[in-house]
């Protein structure tokens, strides 16, 4: 076992630091405020190839892995800026397409997906099927070579500024179970046939979601990523992947609040002692600090995993788990020392409250997580 | 063209810098090593040269072993190899003492010209280019905030309070540059995966064929005496604003010879 922290990590890590730290906290809790997307951060994490760090090498990206990918989502995070679609694009559509495309879909996205020139969004998630993939209802249908798609997505982040979405649907049925047999395509935004509307979200988020609408989108054979009906899995690929750098952003954010609730209690002066003094405030946070230090090495370790091609489902969920719940309860203590000011739009935290809330819920929310690791790893009979 | 940049590592500015009670010396160990800001101008200044001129960038450093995190960082902004200047015996030494280290290296590798920033965020002395290019016995073009060459003439722009000089020298030859001059670019992620390749060579007192006795904290020709820690901030002044804000606050500036 070796924990040792290697100089290129550490350079990774220093250097997207100070990349997002030119740009600030208070660059992402402004746009995060107004819905305006992070793009500015966005190309210059790009232009030194952060953002397409994990994609093969022969297509522009850098050729490392996952681990690499999640500490970009992680000190981006820790410098108080979360890039969700990282997540999305770089994540999932980035691994998806570069195990399951074909080479000219490769030839045709990867290389932009690395440059940062554009970003392909994931649409899974429908008003009736929701944390059940065997309840989709979004359908493609073969129409000679080409298929019609129809049906609806929502919450899906991006949209705007997306070169394509990579959309799940369902393209006939399992004889024996009756669940959905799914199929991937890869459909740009402007297709004739597709209405997206912007769908306003409470939380402060930089990032706008749509509901979109398949009206018999016609999509071409050279759309279809992968195998027909191999959907599933192939998504399966992408989904561990996602929560890790979920996970990640999460880790981030957990120590982006911890130092500045510890900076703060350490200065903020009300009763002749630092408030850092009380242990009604050191607890929460010092709990927080153990809670963040103790999901960043389960993250690592599901990263290692996955990139060593090596089961990772359960470590992923446990990380995701993990990440979310210490998030949380960071950011919570943060808000809570930093008494009024917690809450103001100056001090910024609320929109970091917003990110780990959702990540509490997406991309798999912590029940369905719970629900896993009791089928899973306890072996305990399901309830649906 | 054969560009030596001269890089530092100095105790990150941010960070709480303390002298050590037993010698007067910086803490250094207590604290991270980062880049002297400064030299991340030379380097880039450096890597912009080579570019345009088809050179090579080499990192000269000399420093302990931490130092080589702030080596690795300049290979991985994209200079080509480097030299570091590794040795106990070499502690303590001061300016006059390190440009002689230096200028037997940089005598020993060769070059067109060498790159320094202006000054190091801790010593503060902004020496070294004046003390390499009088014993190496080339020009020295200092505050560069352009830099300019064309076959062996060198042009720049020297920072002014009014603005600048035009001043001309020929290679080879020693500048430093000042913070106008260009913004560092960040490392990118091949750029760190290629410093690791890149040839760094470790260079000890012996190999610099200077004395022992005349390097280090007890031969250096300064000495801190004595030292204090800066007095706590004082309050500061609040500028009520009852309708005269703007006169007050001038004033204010004005008293505290600001404007
Ligand atoms: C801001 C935002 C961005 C998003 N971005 C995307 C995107 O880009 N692409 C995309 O496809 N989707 C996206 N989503 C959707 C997100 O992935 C889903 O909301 C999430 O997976 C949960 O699905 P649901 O909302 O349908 O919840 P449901 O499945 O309806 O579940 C509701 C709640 O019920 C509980 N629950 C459900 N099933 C069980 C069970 N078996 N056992 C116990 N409890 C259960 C859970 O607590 C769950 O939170 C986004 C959502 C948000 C809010």
């Amino acid at each position: 076992m070796d924990f040792a922290e290697y100089p290129d990590r550490a350079a990774i890590r220093d250097t997207v630091a100070a990349i997002t730290r030119s740009f600030g906290s208070s660059y992402y809790s402004a746009h995060a405020e107004g819905r305006i997307a992070t793009d500015e951060l966005w190309a210059a994490l790009a232009k030194q190839g952060f953002v397409g760090i994990n994609l093969p090498e022969r297509f522009g990206g850098g050729g490392a892995g996952l681990a690499e990918l999640a500490l970009v989502c992680e000190e981006t995070a820790a410098q108080g800026c979360p890039m969700l679609l990282l997540l999305v694009s770089s994540a999932i559509s980035g691994e998806v397409i570069a195990r399951y495309g074909s080479e000219a879909q490769q030839q045709t996205w990867l290389p932009q997906l690395a440059s940062g020139e554009t970003r392909i969004v994931f649409a899974i998630t429908e008003p009736d099927a929701g944390s059940n993939t065997h309840q989709l209802s979004t359908t493609a249908v073969r129409d000679g070579e080409e298929w019609l798609l129809s049906g609806t997505k929502y919450y899906i982040s991006g949209v705007d500024g997306a070169g394509a979405i990579l959309v799940v649907a369902r393209t006939g049925t399992d004889a024996q179970t009756g669940h959905g047999l799914l199929s991937l395509f890869l459909v740009p935004p402007d297709a004739p046939g597709l209405t997206a509307q912007p769908l306003p979200v409470a939380a402060a988020l930089p990032e706008q979601q749509f509901t979109l609408f398949f009206d018999g989108v016609r999509v071409g054979a050279d759309q279809l990523v992968g195998d027909e009906n191999d959907g599933f899995t192939q998504v399966f690929h992408g989904l561990n992947p996602e929560r890790i750098t979920g996970a990640a952003i999460c880790v981030g954010i957990g120590r982006y609040a911890l130092a500045r609730a510890s900076a703060y209690a350490r200065e903020r002066d009300v009763w002749g002692v630092p408030i850092g003094a009380h242990q009604g405030v050191s607890h929460p946070l010092a709990k927080a600090a153990i809670e963040v230090e103790l999901a960043a090495l389960m993250t690592a370790k599901a990263a290692w995993l996955h990139d060593h091609g090596q089961p990772a489902g359960e470590a992923s969920n446990m990380a995701k788990y993990a990440a979310a719940e210490a998030a949380l309860a960071a950011v919570d203590a943060a808000i809570q020392t930093h008494g009024g000011n917690g809450l103001s739009a100056e001090y910024g935290l609320v929109p970091l409250w917003s990110v780990a809330r959702l990540l509490r819920i997406a991309p798999v929310n912590r029940e369905m997580i719970l629900n896993y690791v009791a089928g899973h790893t306890l072996g305990l009979p399901r309830s649906y | 063209m054969n560009i030596v940049v001269c890089v530092k590592q100095v105790p990150d500015t941010w960070a709480e810098r303390t002298l050590r009670p037993e010698d007067s010396r910086l803490d250094r160990a207590s604290v991270d090593g980062v880049i002297n800001e400064l030299d991340e101008y030379a380097i880039e200044e450096g890597l912009r040269l080579a570019e345009a001129h088809e050179g090579e960038v080499t990192i000269l450093t000399m420093g302990p072993d931490k130092a080589s995190e702030s080596i690795r960082k300049a290979l991985s902004m994209g200079a080509d190899k480097a030299v570091h200047v590794i040795d106990d015996g070499l502690a303590g030494s001061d300016a006059l003492q390190t440009s002689a280290v230096l200028a037997q290296v940089l005598g020993r590798i060769g070059f067109d010209l060498v790159i320094l920033g202006a000054e190091s965020t801790d010593a503060r002395m902004g020496v070294m280019a004046a003390m390499l290019a009088e014993r190496l016995g080339v020009p020295q073009v200092s505050l560069a905030s352009k830099v300019e060459v064309d076959g062996t003439a060198l042009r720049i722009h020297r920072q002014r309070d009014y603005g600048y000089d035009k001043v001309e020298a020929s290679l080879p030859a020693v500048i430093s540059v000042v913070e106008k001059i260009n913004e560092p670019r960040y490392p990118s992620f091949k750029g760190i995966m290629a410093a690791k390749k890149k040839p760094v060579e470790t260079v000890t007192l012996a190999d610099t064929g200077l004395d022992a006795g005349q390097v280090g904290l007890a031969a250096a020709a300064t000495e801190v005496v004595s030292f204090a820690n800066r007095p706590p901030r004082q309050a500061g002044t609040v500028v009520k604003d009852e309708g005269d804000g703007g006169t007050k606050a001038a004033e204010f500036l004005a008293g505290q010879k600001f404007i």
